[in-house]
């Protein structure tokens, strides 16, 4: 199968501008469409005691307008060019993207470089947005049932404190930050220097690189961010809580183990271990779980993909009246049996399916490719990845996902976080 | 760089064209249309076998059916248990899934195009040969009714659940779900019924999307679809929505809530309906997007709001408007102004050309964007023929949109936003909610989380400086000389302000000078009796459902007391 599956590789073709910007263009002009990704290198990794929730903060403030774009512009020049757009902050990076007509492209670079260069970063804006974030912390953490149990289990998987604290961020933090923190913060990480500018879509080369030059030239570079240091211990730094959560109308679990980092060759076996665990209704727990012993309501699963130590959670909202303790031992003993006996063959043939199915899907988008390139980009100064990765993932053999199993996913080194409602109900 | 280029937005480079080619149709002899497009970008392959039989054909007495027998049909085959078919899914890495929606029943499946004739013989095997197995039958039922409840938690299903009932009334698209006792009541024997009877070839649409060869896939399609014998499917017949005369609010009380989920809907346009693209025109410049007067106004400069919109949902056979947002308890009222003065300003004046444009470039600048996945491109194909749209439909698309005019605009706000007779819905802390948005409507009713009606005089007993809520029909006794004389109130509040029509046997009068002040009703009425104008003072105390006074006039020496209740039908 692996061996008759072909598909041709992207064209990429990086360079850096003098001011340190790393640029990447993919060629594509199958639909006369153009993705511009601008991911800068701060997350909230690099955020330290006192001052967490300053990388997301930022996200907000980049739409506050610049020199020559003004407050709420931004989304109003890319709407009315007919395009979408939107800004994420995660613990490894901060990115803006947009997704316009071809013969936008002046615009989205327009703005985008606009904003790196000449960001209004003023008291208003940062009192305005501060609140904003206080409302969007209400919104999506403190008043969602299970709002707030990711960022409680990053807290008992890593001990490092880069790692562990949660992107929102305190607000006691935000209220502390001064103007002239917030300018410095944009100084330090915010420049040419420190992020990666990918095209991907409809446009002609020759004509792409000299808008760029145009645009991003000549924003100065800054030096270097400060060095980070994301060790951990093997260990999770706490095995269990109780959470009270006030709105779940449901008690619920999740399970989070710290695992190497993404790319590794354990963190792909991982992965992939996974995939056979929650992913889709062929999947063992769902079969034994939603099926078989009906016991759950809802059944879910992901690794968090980082630089440094990352993480894979498997949670569950079990049905009423059911058993919690034994839902989990049906757990453990689905990975203890991968953990013993590796895969079956027949997964062995779905990974790899699905592999290949995923991977011809990402690439249907331009705004999907241009993330991902800027991703391999920024975190392993090597676009091209995006055209070997998938053989590095097929690449893995059953034993070495039975072996991952085996020294990762095991009690000493499990966080267990054990929800309870507490609904005045 | 100089920085003066810097100054203003760039001018766009030249357009590039962007046309997709017409989709290849044919038809199967037992009358199963078939509309393949090639598309070779990428190694895959998307199908879709639609029928046009939904939900809204569930049998009177069976909601629930064809939704049940939708997700019946991958929970075991004659070939295949239900593990068994998710695993050989799956291991080709491929989807294949069985939705109903109101109008439609789809078979939707997308894998590498390598395994398409794996895909087609699974996608038979789903529609002729499902056994629907009892244990699986079990677990869907209390699966189902589980979701049920949970979605009761959820205020936005809660808004929905009320908008549908008031708009769409005796038409089935009032129903957005079926009933706990409907899905109960399901039965094997019924799901092979109403298998055999609605899935027929002549009711259905093939659509095939991928990197594969036409030739190929029509002969594939006719080995595995061909021996399908044709039905007698019948169009069902439906009630009209029903006409609104009137503003109304319902509120669906969620105690404690911290905000309020607010819906303001009308009756709109189906999806074949000529006004379709200047109605989409006008829905872009009043509320569909984040650059859009809705979202402008009550999230951009008001901060009521993340989010504030307006759409439009034209369905096959009819369709709303609607306007929504989720708004901080405390702004319900302020919210609700703002949506009339929206909905209105969009009726009452004539958009400017720079709006249009901005909103026209927006429309038909998305559409390449939506149609570059080829999940995205199945479905624009499939749209096309699910609403039987021209056959031209995505190649004029953005020229339907550019030749929308001012005029057109105004005229389909004038016809399609009506806020003076709208449903109001709204999900929320009934308490926190009343006092705010009184003024605005007076026709008001509230449920519980159950959707059981409860009586509107029970709220708002509790707070001081509140006035008593008069609008209704009362019903009135009157003592005359130790006989009891029928009156009637019929009464329209805003804030302290009354209105209405006093009725009596020898005549009727208009309500002037109507106050209310705590439980105090004061008002008089000049009344024609016998060719004369006669006046009557009015004064009353109110609780609840229920009102005490007297009425004087200079014809009789002393005031009558009266008692009463509000006709809470009206």
């Amino acid at each position: 199968m692996s061996e008759t599956f072909n598909l041709p590789p992207l064209e990429i073709d990086q360079y850096t501008l003098a001011n340190g910007l790393r640029v990447v263009l993919n060629r594509d002009a199958a639909v006369p469409v153009v993705a511009i990704a601008v991911y800068y290198d701060v997350g909230s990794r690099n955020e330290r005691e006192g001052r967490t929730g300053f990388a997301h903060l930022f996200e907000h403030m980049m739409f506050q307008g610049s020199a020559n774009v003004k407050k709420a512009e931004h989304f109003q020049y890319v709407m009315k060019a007919g395009g979408t757009m939107n800004g994420t902050t995660s613990s490894e990076r901060t990115n803006y993207y947009e997704t316009l007509p071809s013969n936008q492209l002046p615009l989205g670079l327009w703005l985008e470089s606009d904003r790196m260069r000449s960001l209004a970063v003023t008291q208003e804006n940062l009192d305005n947005q501060r609140e904003a974030v206080k409302e969007e912390k209400r919104l999506r953490y403190d008043n969602q049932p299970y709002g707030q149990i990711f960022d409680l289990i990053n807290e008992m998987i890593y001990r490092n404190f880069a790692n562990s604290h949660s992107t929102i961020g305190s607000m006691e933090h935000l209220d502390d930050a001064t103007v002239e923190d917030v300018q410095e913060f944009f100084r330090i990480y915010y420049a040419p220097n420190n992020a990666v500018l990918v095209l991907s879509g409809a446009f002609e080369p020759a004509e792409a690189k000299q808008l760029v030059e145009t645009y991003f030239g000549d924003i100065p570079s800054q030096p270097a961010p400060p060095a980070l240091d994301v060790r951990e211990p093997k260990e999770v730094a706490e095995t269990f809580k109780e959470w009270e959560d006030k709105l779940a109308p449901f008690p619920a679990f999740l399970l989070g183990w710290k695992i190497p980092p993404r790319r590794s060759p354990e963190f792909y076996a991982l992965y992939l271990a996974g995939k056979l665990l929650y992913d889709g209704e062929s999947s063992r727990l769902y079969q034994k779980l939603v099926k078989g012993e009906e016991s759950i309501i809802q059944l879910f699963g992901f690794t968090d993909e980082r630089r440094g130590p990352s993480s894979i959670f498997v949670g569950a909202i079990p049905k009423p009246e059911k058993d919690l303790s034994k839902i989990r031992e049906t757990i453990m003993k689905e990975i203890q049996q991968i953990a013993v006996e590796g895969p079956t063959a027949d997964e062995v043939q779905k990974l790899h399916n699905q592999l290949f199915n995923d991977t011809v899907r990402m690439r249907q988008s331009s705004q999907s490719r241009a993330q991902q390139i800027a991703e391999f980009a920024l975190y392993d100064g090597d676009p091209t990845l995006i055209n070997s990765e998938l053989e590095q993932l097929l690449a893995v053999t059953p034993e070495q996902i039975r072996y991952a199993a085996d020294q990762y996913l095991n009690n000493e080194n499990r966080a267990l976080l054990d929800v309870i409602p507490a609904g005045i109900g | 760089m100089t920085v003066a280029i810097r100054k203003t937005a760039p001018e766009p480079l030249a357009p590039k064209p962007f046309n997709i080619s017409q989709a290849f149709q044919t038809t199967l002899e037992n009358g199963l249309r078939i509309v393949i497009f090639e598309d070779d970008r990428l190694p895959l392959i998307s199908y879709r076998l639609a029928f046009f039989s939904g939900d809204v054909n569930d049998p009177d007495d069976a909601g629930g059916l064809t939704s049940a027998m939708a997700a019946m049909l991958t929970e075991g085959t004659r070939n295949y248990t239900s593990l068994a078919l998710a695993e050989k899914i799956e291991r080709l890495g491929a989807n294949i899934s069985v939705s109903s929606s109101d109008d439609f029943t789809i078979v939707a499946a997308s894998a590498l195009s390598l395994y398409s004739s794996d895909i087609l013989d699974l996608m038979s095997e789903i529609v002729f040969q499902p056994t629907f197995p009892e244990g699986e039958l079990d677990l869907y039922k209390r699966n189902t009714v589980e979701n049920l409840k949970f979605q009761r938690s959820q205020p936005g299903f809660l808004a929905n659940e009320q908008t549908a009932r008031l708009l769409y009334g005796g038409h089935p698209y009032a129903k957005i779900s079926p009933t706990p006792e409907d899905i109960e009541k399901l039965s094997r024997k019924a799901l092979v019924d109403f298998h055999k009877q609605k899935l027929l070839p002549d009711n259905a649409v093939f659509v095939v999307v991928g990197d594969v060869r036409r030739d190929e896939q029509v002969k594939e399609i006719e080995e595995n679809f061909g021996n399908w014998q044709m039905g007698d499917f019948e169009a069902a017949k439906f009630l009209e929505p029903p006409m609104r005369n009137e503003l109304t609010l319902t509120i669906v009380d969620r105690p404690g809530s911290a905000q309020s989920n607010i819906v303001l809907a009308n009756i709109g346009l189906d999806r074949n309906n000529p006004d379709f693209f200047p109605a989409t025109v006008m829905n872009q410049v009043l509320g569909a997007g984040a650059s859009s007067r809705v979202f402008m106004n009550l999230r951009e400069e008001k901060g009521y709001t993340y989010g504030a919109y307006t759409k439009l949902d034209a369905k096959r056979l009819a369709g709303d408007f609607e306007a929504t947002a989720e708004v901080r308890t405390s702004v319900t009222g302020d919210s609700l102004k703002e949506f009339f003065y929206e909905l209105n300003r969009i009726r009452d004046e004539k958009v400017s050309e720079e709006e249009l444009a901005d909103s026209k470039n927006f429309l038909t600048g998305v559409f390449p964007i939506r149609a570059e996945t080829q999940e995205g491109l199945t479905n624009l194909i499939l749209s096309q023929q699910l609403y039987n749209l021209a056959d031209d439909y995505l190649q004029t698309y953005r020229d339907n949109i550019d030749a929308v005019t001012v005029d057109e605009v105004e005229r389909v706000a004038k016809k399609y936003v009506t806020p003076e007779k709208m449903a109001i819905v709204i999900v929320g802390d009934a308490e926190e909610i009343l006092p705010q948005v009184r003024q605005y409507v007076k026709n008001i009713e509230i449920f519980d989380t159950e959707g059981k009606p409860k009586d509107v005089s029970e709220y708002g007993a509790n707070s001081p400086g509140e006035f008593a809520q008069v609008a209704g029909k009362w019903n009135l006794l009157l003592d005359f000389q130790g006989q009891q004389l029928p009156v009637s109130l019929i009464l329209d509040q805003t804030g302290d302000t009354v209105s209405g029509k006093l009725e009596t046997m020898l005549g009727n009068g208009e309500i002037a000078n109507g106050k209310i002040k705590g439980k105090k009703l004061s008002a008089t009425a000049a009344a024609e009796m016998q060719g004369k104008t006669v006046e009557f003072v009015i004064s009353a105390s109110v609780d609840g459902v229920s009102m005490m006074g007297a009425i004087s006039t200079p014809i009789v020496p002393e005031p009558l007391s009266f008692t009463g209740t509000r006709d809470e039908k009206l």
